[in-house]
């Protein structure tokens, strides 16, 4: 049996708790920031010690935000919801498809399914901006340019390659015999991919949609140059702190913690799906 | 409106009242000054129709892309009465000025019509200009079916409208006779030293006058600052680095970024021994007096840090210490002053920053779109945005010599209008025009860079960069 002396677990604890303070210190001042005012944050030298207001998220809420030069109206909730709207229909039309997609990847070998694959793939190759001009001159001729079914559409150029490789790996691990099975029961093709594959590959399936889902939410550079201001997301909308009379930077980080709060409760509530959906698809048995 | 009110702006409008004495009159019919201010706003709405078929695109819509700033607040908070003074209605995007002018490429660069007008600064032109993505405004401005004969072109102050125009040939003056205008300014920027007057007087610092005092002052009040630093300018790699202070500085000793041969061809101008001297005295100052992190400054740090009380004074742009003595630690401590880095030269000759307006080339109602321009670079805006609004600094002269602006800047920006009226004969874009601006002066703040780190000296490293500039020239045949 393994034992661990005091000084060890002393040492260990240390070392956790180092490793943990250099990873959550920029979250957690940023969290304070989100509490102080412009003055209280610039202050020389920086103080923990502050008397907190709640100035910035009202500010964010209510889209008044002031500044030196005045009355600035902003967008962030807007922007938050359009955030919120783009990454979770896009994520759901990528598992839509991808999930049945990757299935056939893995179970039925036909020509070019590969060759198929690796383009889908290929997709995440080719940088946003090579891609952009081109899609915008076609965006606009189709009549797509400024709308939300644009946007959904050239989403999955981030969504549906993530889903369908990490989606494959993993109903790759599941071996086949539980399907034949199933199927030598008298069951057909369709209900063996959805009573057997499906729930097996639960997991891998909630951490591609989890990782889809950040890819999305943090995109930035296809709402910019295909769409007009009121569908950009937050990405976009946290920069309009940034003015040419001052940063804002309590709003900044207000608008921070605002805006990774979803994907934050989205990975804590997923993240045993996560870890298990990752690793297992990786190891080849 | 009722009719003694209407007699009594009227009269004003026409110039048969002093505004004291319209206040008074307007007053004594119980009238208070906001609403008065509405119904000069009114007033000049109406005196501009008068002249001018302002209704002829009734029922058009234009669109157009802002960026996020006081100026387009400006704009915003007045469109109310060009709607009500055309029949028109205007659409806007607006987006922050990080993420601008990918925008802005981006639109005109897929030909895409959705934007009719839209925001610039009169760099982005020598790009946007020759590349077919802009109109040459001059054919509308001198038509007189098209424009409003009110709309007194000559009132723009004229280093500012000048540095708008340009030929399109590279190195070629900016308004030259055959240059095009490719925008009309809103409003601009000068360099010039914006310093904290508390810390100045507290410590009994005096106002550099040129460029050996600047660097002394700096120095001395780096040594009084605790922790601060004596003078903000900016640093980080990029062409926004040599355009404010430092190119006002350079250009005070007459020096250019670069010659044009006979032939027409371009040659750096950054090596000559004035220069050298100049750089020399620029990198001494900073790592004197700067900020120890300088080489990531950009136009936000520089403001920032002046108006949290971090450094004592900057060279940069003066709407910057407009903006920052409002709202912040030091607000009111900020005073203004003209400044000329050579002792030898007639007065201060910043360079200048323009926002301005440019119509699409892709805009599909290019008549309609003018309408709204000539509206928005008009008197009555400029002064509309310049007295209520943050519209500074304006760019015609009439706004200028408006007493209620002047008593406005006067009131809280001391020393500005003083400022302005000193440098304003020098003010005008100092670069030369041409299609590789953005790369050479981005290559200058990086060899600048080293220079403040002693990675090269001054000399060598200007010799390099002459050099690695006229290569770059050379292979784009310029």
């Amino acid at each position: 049996m393994l034992t661990t002396s005091p000084i060890e677990r002393i040492l260990r604890g240390l070392a956790i708790t180092l490793v943990c303070l250099f990873f959550m210190f920029p979250i957690v001042w940023i969290f304070l920031m989100s509490f102080q005012t412009n003055e209280t944050i610039l202050r020389i030298p920086p103080s923990v010690v502050f008397a907190p207001t709640l100035d910035n998220y009202q500010a964010l809420i209510t889209g008044k935000l002031e500044t030196a030069a005045g009355m600035l109206e902003i967008n962030f909730m807007r922007n938050l919801g359009n955030s919120l709207f783009l990454s979770a229909t896009s994520v759901a039309i990528g598992l839509l498809l991808g999930v049945p997609a990757a299935y056939a990847f893995a179970r039925l070998k036909f020509k070019g399914s590969e060759d198929i694959a690796f383009t889908l793939l290929s997709f995440r190759f080719a940088p946003p901006l090579l891609v952009l001009l081109p899609l915008t001159i076609y965006f606009q001729q189709l009549g797509l340019a400024n709308t939300y079914g644009g946007l959904i559409w050239v989403y999955q150029l981030i969504v549906l390659p993530l889903i369908l490789w990490i989606v494959r790996g993993y109903f790759e691990d599941i071996p086949a015999d539980i399907e034949y099975a199933y199927r030598i029961a008298g069951h057909d093709f369709w209900s063996t991919f959805r009573r057997i594959a499906l729930p097996l590959a639960g997991p891998g399936i909630a951490a591609a949609g989890l990782l889809s889902f950040i890819f999305a939410w943090n995109n930035f550079v296809f709402a910019l140059v295909l769409a007009s201001a009121d569908k950009q997301p937050v990405t976009v909308g946290a920069l309009a702190f940034v003015t040419a009379s001052g940063i804002q930077y309590g709003q900044v980080a207000a608008g921070i913690v605002l805006s990774i709060a979803p994907t934050f409760a989205l990975a804590l509530y997923a993240q045993r799906y996560l870890v298990e959906g990752l690793s297992l698809g990786a190891v080849k048995g | 409106m009722y009719e003694k009110e209407k007699g009594l702006v009227d009269a004003y409008l026409r110039g048969q009242m002093s505004r004291r004495s319209l206040i008074r009159g307007l007053g004594s019919l119980g009238v208070t000054a906001a609403t008065a201010g509405t119904l000069l706003n009114l007033g000049a709405t109406r005196a501009l129709a008068a002249d001018f078929d302002w209704k002829k695109h009734s029922g058009t819509t234009v669109k157009l892309l802002l960026n996020k700033h006081p100026y387009a607040d400006a704009l915003i908070a007045n469109l109310d009465n060009f709607k009500e003074l055309t029949g028109m209605d205007v659409q806007y995007d607006v987006f922050p000025e990080d993420v601008y002018f990918d925008k802005v490429t981006a639109a005109l660069s897929s030909g895409s019509s959705e934007y009719d007008a839209f925001m610039t600064g009169a760099y982005m032109t020598w790009t946007y200009g020759p590349a077919g993505w802009v109109d040459d405004l001059s054919e509308y401005i001198n038509d007189p079916e098209k424009t409003n004969p009110l709309y007194a072109f000559d009132d723009f102050l004229p280093g500012v409208i000048k540095s708008c125009a340009w030929n399109g040939q590279p190195g070629g003056a900016l308004g030259s006779d055959d240059a095009k205008q490719w925008c009309i300014p809103l409003a601009y920027e000068q360099n010039n030293l914006t310093y904290n007057k508390r810390i100045f007087d507290a410590n009994g610092l005096k106002v550099p006058t040129n460029i050996d005092e600047l660097l002394d002052t700096a120095k001395a009040a780096k040594a009084v600052m605790n922790g601060g630093y004596g003078i903000g300018v900016r640093g980080s790699r990029s062409w926004a680095t040599i355009h404010p202070g430092f190119l006002s500085g350079y250009a005070n000793f007459d020096q250019k970024d670069l010659n044009i041969d006979a032939d027409g061809k371009l040659t750096a101008a950054m090596n000559t021994d004035v220069s050298k001297e100049y750089h020399k005295k620029w990198v001494q100052m900073i790592q004197e007096s700067g900020a120890p992190d300088w080489s990531t400054h950009t136009w936000y740090q520089v403001g920032t840090d002046v108006g949290a009380g971090k450094s004592a004074m900057m060279f940069d742009a003066d709407i910057l210490g407009y903006f920052m003595n409002g709202g912040t630690a030091e607000a009111g401590n900020l005073a203004f002053s003209a400044f000329a880095a050579n002792p030898a030269a007639s007065g201060p000759t910043p360079n200048i920053w323009i926002w301005a307006m440019a119509m699409s080339s892709f805009s599909k109602n290019k008549d309609a779109t003018w309408y709204f321009l000539q509206w928005v670079t008009g008197p009555e805006h400029d002064l509309f945005g310049a007295q209520k609004m943050d519209l500074v600094n304006p760019a015609r002269s009439s706004v200028w010599a408006d007493g209620a602006f002047r008593d406005k800047l006067s009131g809280s920006y001391p020393g500005y209008v003083e400022m302005h009226d000193t440098s304003a004969p020098g003010a005008s874009i100092k670069f030369t025009a041409q299609p590789l601006f953005f790369d050479l002066t981005t290559e200058w703040a990086a060899t600048l860079q080293k220079m403040v780190a002693n990675e090269v000296p001054v000399d060598e490293g200007l010799d390099m960069l002459a050099e690695s500039v006229n290569s770059q020239l050379a292979d784009a045949g310029l």
